[in-house]
């Protein structure tokens, strides 16, 4: 289509980027991703509130990036991109977390999950 | 690789040997035969006519959306011929094979065919129809109908459409050549687990339906892309999202699915590919392997994937009934909503193709609901076209017929569906014949539907319409074959008969099984009237001369073009300034104005490289699937090499000068057929070649 | 339909000088969408990975919390973050139309993300070399592929950012080399976002 004359360096997704934004994004990750680890090497949490904890950080990452790197926004130049992910989350969800539901239950119900020795994971 | 398999294997040829041929098989004799004629016929006819570089030119090189569009549309219909002969060598061998008496023939003990190849048929049937088939078709329609409905030049990422094309193309090829080299799964469509994993499936079978899915769902991904962002970003002015045409909202949704649900597909393959080429343990039946994982991550696409194929069926529909009622749709806004909540509620169903796994009452009662609530937006949906044909007057044409025979399909295919949705009825009729029916109405919908579109939008691009009279011998035919096999095979799931059944073991099943076999004979005569309905349509084409808008009662933009559509669709981009844009102009006197001036239009140029990746694909395909590894290596080095080297291709197309516009849209305006590009076009490379 | 009005003196039927889209907007569009479809992927690899990360699993060798180090992989998630802030700093170069700020940020990048693969192989070898490789157990066989599907990426990226190298020299700014830099910044800055869950879910929550 025409319009290609105009400076590809004005379009609004080369003007977006900023040295503080991705700096901040980096400090923001970094720290948050600090924080789960002390979480972790200390080992005195419960395992659902200990799990729910590193979720809750991971998605305040995964937030930060979202803003800081990849710019999301309303703007007319982001919105699509915006749309599209806020449409794919649930996908996300829903796959890992109903595959998780289903072979927890499967699992118990075929009795393949002895209790007695190892730590818990997801599906226990 | 340490991996055991059966045979021998060799640096150069990898696993292939002679034996790898089944020259011995009478059956496959025959088909390489008949294969071989049609392939020397149509090489022969190309060369015998010079018409190579015309091919070269207008259609393998091609980066036209409609051109493209077609190519879809004829691999998905020879594939749909190669499906339906599989489909026919099953209900035949079940007529013979049954009971404890049945002869055989041709070295099977019951039958023609033996287990081994009769559990390769089945899957290959499954297979093409629903990835090599279906989809293509639908794609086809919907790189010829969106960018023409949404008033664009061309799709988003017009190079990159081709790619889609040639990487579909390459796997419909692999499923092809595993005809004559090799064998094919004989462990189901869906994969049958652990059956796939390389213990008890060692030969090639099962690489070349899994490298072939593989290969052309990477081509339905970037198709996915393109699809979305041309809808998103290249509809005309005034096309405001309200205005979008239902086939085109459709197409969004579908391609959403598309986006998503195929790298979960993609995932369940490559993990499968692990086990059987690295020795890994993700779904072998020992060593922490978990054979459910596969199942459900199979389901996790193939759920979504049965809507992937259903959306586009339902935008033909409501483009085919408005038109042919002479009414604007029932229910626009409806139609629209009901179309996204198919799409989001068919990622919540997907457990209900294993029901009975055992997850528990809670899980299974979850599922169960949530594909009951399927059937909400689908019942809004058929109310809608319902409503659009009631007090309409209603014109009978060969589309029109197709769309009401879907309707009648749906309404079958759903009830059935709704009793399946229950997992105690589930229970009982799981892998029974009951649940074949209750699917293949669904997917006959989708066939009924591209039978719809073809008779539909054929004039549009090739200038002429379809034999009516004809189009009506290959409709009835064709529907009624279609009741007769699956009327008696709900019959014969009630009666317990099982799914991949070689031998019918139960004598009480003979008539059912006999019903079937003359539904068969009814689609046998269909498909001999599809051939004389192109035959004849195609001699008296100078008759059946269609203009801009052949059906007289079209409402959207596509029929504003000429017929056929030059390969720059719009002399001027159209402002749109209302739904079913056309229908408006029309009933205003306004659908002949044509722009007092007309501007150079930026065209892209053609490129070779597309059909040479998917070619390279196909190689890199046949060399994993044989285990040859320098052949893999070395193609799919070329594969990048081939990517990079367009990275740097700094052919940005060209400009189409307003004084060319001006005289090809005299000559369309005169009936004269200017669909193929000028010369200059063609990029430097061909230059080269033709001197 | 009520809202359809006659058509008066103003309405007009075509859209002469119709400017249409933005192709770096299309570009990048598309490839966003291509990037949820590959975070679909890796949705379906920690699907495969919840479920195989039980003891059953296992099938007698090491279960997560024997295998993964979580500070090891603290230094990995720096790396990688750093990688991912010197691409996006050669993004703001460009901005300002700087070729060398934006080679030298790629570079530094293209170190930086050869570290952290490195880094990545080397713990996978070893855990082979106790003959604890892929194929021992359905669980090493998820952890495995989840983390080389990650690093391949990697690769993929590194491979992208070797051709720009040429590219941004040889043509400039244009349209083309712009919208690939740009999406090239979203595919590096989109391995940071699948490491975080990486590490949260395999390095952390295993541990």
């Amino acid at each position: 289509m025409a319009g290609s004359h105009s400076d590809p360096l004005a379009h609004p997704e080369v003007r977006m980027g900023g040295a503080l934004r991705y700096i901040a994004g980096f400090i923001s990750t970094v720290a948050l991703m600090g924080a789960a680890l002390i979480v972790t090497m200390r080992h005195d949490m419960a395992y659902q509130s200990y799990v729910e904890l590193v979720g809750g950080l991971a998605f305040l990452a995964l937030l930060s990036q979202a803003v800081l790197y990849y710019g999301l926004d309303i703007s007319k130049a982001q919105i699509w991109k915006s749309v599209s992910l806020i449409l794919t989350v649930p996908l996300f969800i829903i796959t890992v977390g109903l595959t998780v539901w289903m072979f927890q239950s499967l699992d118990h119900r075929t009795m393949l999950i002895t209790t007695t020795f190892q730590q818990p994971t997801l599906l226990q | 690789m340490h991996l055991q398999f059966p045979g021998p294997w060799s640096p150069l040829l990898g696993r292939l040997t002679l034996n790898a041929i089944p020259y011995t098989n009478p059956i496959l004799q025959g088909t390489f035969v008949g294969a071989a004629v049609i392939a020397l016929l149509v090489v022969g006819s190309v060369l015998y006519f010079k018409k190579v570089g015309y091919f070269w030119r207008e259609w393998l090189t091609s980066v036209d959306h409609k051109k493209i569009g077609v190519m879809y549309i004829v691999i998905g219909l020879v594939m749909l011929f190669r499906g339906f002969v599989d489909g026919l060598m099953m209900r035949t061998q079940q007529v013979m094979a049954n009971g404890p008496h049945a002869s055989g023939v041709l070295g099977s003990m019951h039958g023609f065919l033996p287990p081994y190849h009769f559990d390769q048929v089945y899957s290959a049937h499954g297979t093409i129809m629903i990835l090599f088939a279906a989809t293509p078709i639908l794609t086809g329609f919907q790189n010829i109908v969106v960018p023409l409905q949404i008033g664009a030049r061309d799709m988003a990422f017009p190079y990159m459409n081709a790619l889609s094309l040639w990487l579909t193309t390459a796997g419909a090829v692999l499923v092809m050549i595993s005809l004559f080299v090799g064998d094919f799964s004989a462990a189901g469509w869906v994969g049958l687990i652990p059956l796939t994993e390389l213990p008890y499936s060692p030969g090639v079978g099962v690489d070349y339906w899994m490298w072939a899915i593989q290969i052309s769902s990477i081509g339905t991904t970037l198709n996915a892309i393109n699809m979305i962002v041309t809808i998103v970003k290249m509809r005309a002015p005034g096309m405001t999202w309200f205005r979008l045409p239902i086939f085109s909202w459709t197409t969004l949704s579908t391609n959403i699915i598309g986006l998503t649900a195929f790298p979960v597909l993609g995932v369940a393959l490559a993990l499968l590919g692990a086990d059987r080429y690295l020795g890994t343990h993700f779904f072998t039946a020992g060593m922490g392997g978990n054979l459910m994982l596969y199942t459900n991550l199979f389901w996790i696409w193939g759920h979504p994937e049965v809507y992937f194929l259903i959306l586009p069926v339902f935008g033909i529909l409501s483009e085919v009934v408005p038109t042919f009622c002479e009414k604007p749709l029932f229910g626009y806004v409806t139609m629209v909503a009901a179309t996204f909540a198919i799409a989001g509620v068919s990622w919540l169903v997907w457990l209900h193709h294993f029901f009975t796994m055992g997850a528990g009452p809670d899980i299974n009662g979850f599922f169960s609901i949530a594909t009951m609530l399927v059937g909400i937006p689908t019942g809004v949906k058929v109310f809608n076209w319902a409503f659009t044909m009631y007090r309409a007057r209603i014109t009978y044409t060969v589309p029109m017929m197709w769309a009401m025979f879907g309707l009648f399909l749906l309404l079958a295919g759903g009830l059935t569906g709704m009793m399946l949705a229950i997992p105690a009825v589930n229970y009982t009729v799981h892998d029974s014949v009951f649940v074949i029916a209750h699917f293949h109405c669904m997917v006959l919908l989708v066939v009924a539907a591209a039978f719809a579109g073809v008779t539909y939008w054929f004039p549009k691009l090739f200038g002429f319409k379809l034999s009516e009279a004809w189009g009506k011998v290959f409709f009835w035919l064709f529907s009624s074959g279609t009741v007769v096999v699956f009327a008696a095979m709900f019959a014969l799931g009630f009666q317990g008969e099982t799914r991949r059944l070689d031998w019918t073991y139960n004598t009480a099943w003979m008539p059912m099984l006999l019903v079937e076999e003359f539904g068969m004979l009814l689609y046998c005569l269909s498909l001999a009237a599809f051939a004389i309905m192109l035959v004849v349509s195609i001699r008296d084409r100078a008759k059946n001369r269609a203009g801009a808008d052949p059906w007289g009662t079209s409402r959207t933009l596509e029929w504003l073009t000429p017929s056929p559509v030059p390969f720059y669709n719009f002399a001027m981009t159209p402002q749109v300034n209302t739904r079913d844009e056309l229908a408006w102009r029309r009933k205003h006197g306004l659908e002949n104005a044509k722009p007092d001036h007309y501007e150079a239009i930026h065209m892209p140029s053609n490129s070779g490289l597309p059909v040479i990746i998917g070619g390279l694909s196909a190689v890199w395909g046949f060399a994993m699937i044989w285990r040859i590894w320098w052949l893999a290596a070395i193609s799919i080095l070329a594969i990048i090499v081939c990517v990079i080297i367009r990275s740097f291709d700094k052919n940005e197309g060209y400009h189409l000068q307003p004084g060319e516009i001006e005289a090809m849209e005299r000559d369309l305006a005169t009936g004269m057929i200017t669909s193929e590009q000028p010369d200059r076009s063609h990029n430097n490379a061909i230059h080269a070649e033709a001197h | 339909m009520a809202h359809q009005a006659a058509p008066g003196a103003n309405t007009r039927l075509f859209h002469p000088g119709y400017e249409g889209h933005s192709q770096i907007s299309a570009r990048t569009l598309g490839f966003w969408l291509y990037m949820l479809s590959d975070a679909l992927l890796f949705t379906a690899l920690f699907a495969a990975y919840a479920v195989l990360d039980t003891p059953m699993n296992a099938a007698g060798g090491p279960i997560a919390s024997q295998i993964v180090n979580p500070v090891e992989g603290f230094w990995q998630t720096i790396i990688i973050l750093a990688s991912v802030t010197s691409y996006s700093l050669a993004t703001v170069a460009m901005k300002n139309g700087n070729r060398s700020g934006t080679m030298l940020g790629i570079v530094v990048a293209l170190v930086l993300g050869a570290a952290f693969v490195a880094f990545g192989f080397n713990d996978l070898a070893s855990l082979a070399a106790q003959g604890n490789g892929m194929d021992r157990s359905g669980y090493l066989s998820a952890y495995f592929v989840l983390i080389l599907t990650h690093a391949l990426h990697m690769i993929f990226g590194a491979l992208w950012m070797l051709v720009m190298l040429v590219q941004i020299p040889r043509y400039g700014f244009n349209e083309m080399v712009v919208a690939r830099l740009l999406n090239l910044r979203m595919f590096w800055q989109f391995q940071a976002t699948v490491w975080v869950c990486v590490y949260i879910y395999v390095y952390m929550i295993g541990a």
